[in-house]
């Protein structure tokens, strides 16, 4: 453990020294993934699926504010989609349109989410977002996650039926609405998941905020097992053919990233739990001090053992 | 001699000064009723764009329905109701939005007013 948490107290030094840098990095890293993927997900217009212009894009984030990645992966998408079929690309650009508009004058810190929750469902570990975000974040959160998950059902929705979509008339625009728009919201296994995700975050807020001991870990468990169990009667339900073992091999994925977040943003020593109670003038005060742990980087000292060199007196020769 | 109270006073203020305290003196630049009305006003347009663009896809998505009740349908009463769920919906929106932008400028005041009781502090600190 102390190997882990001197571990940890590098990272945090390196980060912390070399912020400037990193962060351009991450950026670069997150655009390029996310771009990659909407690429390989719905690289319909072979023209964008192309590494060199993915990564020009992708420099291009780096330098520029982090929302900038969610707009350039939304022009992305939309841009696929047109070079699919131009109603697809219609109906997610009125989706991305009232997301910017609606949402996202609200809550500029969130935004990431909605980007994160579609690469967390390709790399099939959405359950870590509901958990995670109940950790550091707040029950506004679920709205962003519920944003996010929305965006990527209807990308994985038109990338499934591509083929059909592909196949119908040109002329018949109002035929392709009619089955997009169907299809998203008639999609049970979405709306049970947005429920889900959102039940679990306000779950894992709440007991995360409580003044028990091992509150996180608590929380993640109690935000896990509340998951599954809404996804896994909402299969009985609405019959919405969801893969039990996917569900729950997820979960518990989730559940080991959601515990590095936790020793990363919360880790604290129960065992050294103090209570004091104390009172001024007008409270009562019931106070619950849990120590941080924290431990001090070795520090590497160099000692010199070599002796200084000797200069040569005028008498000696060289050889 | 460096006074470590000064200095962790000032790092503390600088650290203000660079992220939120840029957003909060742009936003009490503004009086109250100004800032509010001018964000609720912007929440308006938007929430008119997006309630055009979804009702765009709603006609679409109904239109052979529309063609063939065009005649009989009464366009008055569905251009009456349109409108009053236009209404609804940016009513609700501009509610939201007032009471968000409303607790956002109070915040906004509210450590702006810490930080110039910091500022008063440190030139206390400077006068001993």
């Amino acid at each position: 453990m102390t190997t882990l948490l001197v571990v940890k107290q590098y990272i945090k030094n390196f980060i912390s020294k070399y912020e400037v840098y990193l962060k351009p990095l991450m950026k670069l890293i997150l655009a390029l993934a996310s771009l990659m993927m909407i690429n390989s997900k719905i690289g319909y217009m072979h023209r964008l699926d192309n590494i060199s212009i993915v990564l020009i894009v992708a420099l291009m984030c780096s330098f520029m504010p982090m929302n900038f990645i969610i707009f350039v992966a939304a022009v992305f998408t939309v841009l696929h989609l047109y070079a699919l079929s131009l109603e697809c690309a219609a109906i997610a650009l009125v989706l991305f349109l009232v997301l910017f508009l609606l949402y996202f004058r609200f809550s500029p810190k969130d935004t990431l989410v909605v980007l994160l929750t579609p690469m967390c469902f390709v790399l099939k570990i959405p359950y870590a977002v509901p958990l995670t975000m109940g950790l550091i974040g707040t029950p506004a959160s679920a709205i962003s996650v519920g944003c996010g998950v929305i965006v990527s059902y209807l990308i994985s929705y038109i990338a499934d039926s591509a083929t059909a979509l592909s196949g119908m008339d040109t002329e018949d625009i109002i035929t392709k609405v009619r089955y997009i728009v169907d299809g998203l919201l008639n999609n049970k296994e979405m709306l049970l998941t947005i429920f889900a995700f959102a039940v679990t975050i306000v779950i894992v807020y709440l007991i995360k905020r409580m003044s028990i001991n091992y509150a996180w870990t608590i929380a993640m468990i109690a935000g896990a097992i509340v998951d599954v169990m809404i996804l896994l009667v909402g299969d009985l339900m609405f019959d919405t053919n969801v893969s039990i073992i996917g569900i729950i091999i997820g979960t518990v994925f989730s559940m080991l990233i959601a515990k590095v977040v936790e020793f990363f943003a919360f880790h604290v020593d129960y065992s050294r739990v103090e209570k004091v109670q104390f009172e001024d003038d007008e409270y009562y005060y019931y106070v619950k001090a849990v120590p941080k742990i924290t431990v001090a980087t070795p520090s590497k000292t160099v000692k010199r053992i070599n002796t200084p060199k000797k200069r040569y007196s005028g008498g000696q020769s060289r050889r | 001699m460096i006074n470590e109270e000064k200095v962790i006073l000032m790092t503390k203020m600088a650290s203000y000064e660079g992220h939120e305290g840029k957003k909060d003196i742009s936003i009490t630049h503004y009086f109250r009723g100004d800032y509010i009305g001018f964000q609720v006003l912007k929440s308006v347009i938007a929430a008119t764009i997006s309630f055009l663009a979804v009702f765009a896809v709603y006609v679409l998505y109904h239109f052979e329905d529309f063609m063939q009740d065009i005649y009989k349908m009464d366009l008055l009463k569905f251009g009456k109701s349109v409108i009053i769920l236009y209404l609804c919906v940016v009513g609700a929106y501009g509610v939201i939005s007032y009471v968000v932008f409303a607790s956002r400028y109070n915040k906004a005041r509210k450590s702006l007013r810490h930080y110039y009781d910091n500022l008063k502090k440190l030139a206390n600190m400077y006068d001993k």
